[in-house]
């Protein structure tokens, strides 16, 4: 037979001409239609945007962040068994730990301490509450620390001196000095919760992670810490170990802390040591819910819209019985018959998962605007968006395109 | 003399309803050569519109043999019947069945979209049949903007456009008043002088009569064959041998 490509092409032309038509003489039955296809990819689109700008902005995070570094702390920071009231009553990790573990922690690469709080910055007449400050050593960078935009980091002899050195997030230097140079920041004076500091150096920016503002925060020599705004606090080891060597220091670190802590064996552990990667189970488990409520509300939005689609199918093959069985006697196929009502149903789902994408990536940068959460529209979740709807318009079409094909002629053309 | 264009050997279309055996065509036999002018005429329920769907091969007979330009139709299957309709025939309807939305033109070059010719190819061909049915300057007009009159020159032009080997007309007249009916048949006068063979249904003694041959069926069965002033003042005609 013939399947000459001008006989196809006319044919698919013919269909996509019909369809236009027909779209064009019911719009509103049209938007109708695909309404369930627009809310459908609409929420799938606005959770994969989602998705993809928390991935983005975390997989930028993730090797700033450590991935080799273990954090000794009072406190196991998620997936806890023990209750937050047993590990309250644990003794603070302080100087002594610190000690032990920067004399026998054979397998560290590097060692930074940290303690923290909340304090108040000010310079000139601009004041900044709750600032996140650590006292923090120079190997802050090493274990995670980020990396310096302007100036320097801190350096051994300011902790040595204790001296009143204070780097600053990228954020906080900016509403500190509004409108002053990067690169004049650093020589500036800031006041910590009243003390005198002089600023050495600027953080690069860092974004946004899981909602933290990674750019809000200062960073002192942890002896000056100690010495101005107070001792009474656990502090954080973090721990940095050589490529491959996380596990074997892990079980270094235990040891040396059930020492120095004198815990007697047979006693669980008085302290935890954590890793980032608990954020990243946590994030894991955050993405995949995520996924399956956008799968879920996705296929029963589209599973109601693809049923919508081939009720209006349906309907419109029954209108056209007479145009079908037409058409049949000046010699179109039961394949061109079929291809022209799949061109409609396909095109009028790829309509509507346009529109649901538009609106759902919309809908992704407003949240992304207004509330901690990133947004990135890929090209992949509007392929993905188009795609799907156009499939699920073959899929449900494809009933009623079997049935206008299978007409048969004679009966088609006495229809009333 | 050459092979006939049309063979109907013993054709037979049956149908149940009910249970019950309804014979709308019960053998018939006969032959129509190029360039013949013929009208199958007959009462209401005589059988003539199921004898046209089998001409048009738009239906397959329950039993006997159809023949259509050396094809035996009965051994194809539904693609190289809708090709063979698309090659061989032009229908033109008692209702016209035109579609609504679209202009004489788009009317007309529809059977070439499904032979796929090109865009330009069809256009031409289109605007030729148009022309040479007198609707030269309604090309652009839908059919909600032309009389019905105009509306069936149309549905002939689209029966012409991709020069068929039969023109097929079920009551095409029906749906028009007398001197609009008087038109059409003058064209297929027209047609028929241009050597084009026609065969047209109809009910209406005067139309039969300008046919140079009338088959007259009568439940499914032929009752008569011969010239068509004959079979229409005579209500009978030469009943075959
Ligand atoms: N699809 C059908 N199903 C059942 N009976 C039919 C069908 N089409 C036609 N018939 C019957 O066949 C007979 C011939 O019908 P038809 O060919 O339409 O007659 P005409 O066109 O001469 O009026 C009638 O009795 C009619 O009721
Ligand atoms: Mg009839």
């Amino acid at each position: 037979m013939s399947l000459r490509p001008a006989r196809l092409l006319g044919e698919a032309g013919e269909g996509l001409r019909i369809a236009l038509a027909s779209l064009a003489a019911h719009r509103l039955r049209s938007f109708l239609t695909t309404l369930g296809i627009v809310i459908g990819v609409t929420t799938v689109i606005a959770i994969v945007a989602i998705v993809d700008g928390l991935d983005a902005s975390f997989a930028a995070q993730i090797g700033n962040l450590g991935a080799h570094t273990l954090y000794v702390d009072k406190w196991q920071w998620l997936g806890t068994n023990e209750s937050w009231w047993e590990m309250r009553n644990r003794p603070d990790v302080g100087a002594r730990e610190l000690a032990a573990v920067e004399r026998e922690a054979t397998l560290a690469r590097a060692v930074s301490p940290s303690v923290g709080m909340r304090a108040t910055l000010s310079a000139g007449d601009v004041t900044l509450t709750r600032i996140r400050t650590t006292g923090t050593n120079e190997a802050n960078l090493l274990t995670g620390g980020g990396t310096i935009a302007a100036g320097r980091y801190l350096t051994a002899t300011d902790l040595e001196l204790a001296r009143s050195s204070a780097v600053l997030g990228a954020e906080v230097a900016d509403r500190l000095f509004p409108g002053v140079a990067l690169d004049a920041v650093p020589g500036r004076r800031v006041a910590i919760d009243g003390h005198p500091f002089t600023v050495v150096g600027v953080l690069a920016r860092r974004g946004r992670m899981l909602g933290m503002d990674l750019d809000s925060n200062a960073a002192i020599p942890f002896t000056t810490f100690l010495r101005d705004l107070g001792k009474r606090r656990s502090i954080v080891i973090a721990v940095s170990a050589a490529p491959g060597e996380l596990e074997r220091l892990e079980d270094q670190l235990v040891g040396i802390l059930r020492r120095v802590r004198h815990v007697p064996p047979g006693r669980k552990d008085d302290f935890s040591i954590n890793r980032q990667d608990q954020f990243l189970r946590l994030y894991g488990q955050l993405t995949g819910a995520l996924y399956g409520v956008a799968i879920g509300v996705g296929f029963i939005t589209l599973l109601v819209g693809g049923i919508g689609i081939m009720n209006i199918m349906l309907v419109s093959v029954t209108e056209r019985t007479r145009e079908i069985g037409l058409r049949r006697a000046l010699g179109a196929r039961r394949r061109t018959i079929l291809l022209q009502f799949l061109v409609e149903s396909s095109l009028v789902a790829a309509l509507g998962g346009g529109l649901g994408t538009a609106l759902g990536l919309g809908a992704a940068l407003l949240l992304a605007q207004v509330t901690p959460l990133a947004a990135a529209a890929t090209g992949g979740a509007v392929a993905l968006g188009l795609g799907f709807s156009a499939a699920v318009g073959l899929l449900f079409g494809s009933w009623p395109a079997w049935r206008a094909a299978h007409l048969d002629p004679v009966e088609a053309l006495r229809h009333e | 003399m050459t092979a006939p264009l049309i063979t109907a050997d013993r054709l037979t279309r049956h149908y149940v309803v009910g249970g019950e055996l309804v014979r709308a065509l019960d053998g018939v036999s006969f032959d129509v050569r190029e360039g013949e002018w013929v009208a199958i005429v007959g009462q209401s329920g005589s059988g003539k519109s199921t004898l046209m769907n089998l001409l048009g091969c738009l239906d397959t007979p329950t039993a006997g043999r159809y023949v259509l330009a050396g094809t035996d139709v009965g051994t194809l299957a539904d693609d190289a019947l809708a090709d063979l309709r698309n090659r061989e025939i032009g229908f033109v309807f008692q209702t016209f069945q035109l579609l609504a939305r679209a202009t004489a033109l788009a009317n007309v070059e529809l059977p070439l979209v499904y032979r796929g010719l090109p865009r330009r190819e069809r256009r031409e061909r289109a605007e030729a049949a148009l022309r040479s049915v007198g609707l030269a300057n309604r090309m652009h007009h839908r059919p909600n903007e032309l009389s019905g009159g105009q509306r069936q020159r149309v549905a002939i032009a689209r029966a012409l456009v991709g020069e068929p080997s039969i023109l097929l007309a079920d009551e095409p007249t029906g749906n028009l008043d007398s001197q609009t009916g008087e038109e059409i048949v003058r064209l297929f006068a027209d047609l028929h002088a241009r050597g084009h063979t026609l065969i047209l249904v109809t009910h209406e003694p005067r139309l039969a009569a300008r046919c140079p041959r009338a088959i007259r069926l009568m439940d499914g069965r032929v009752l008569g064959d011969g010239p068509g002033g004959e079979l229409a003042s005579a209500g009978g005609g030469r009943v075959p041998a």
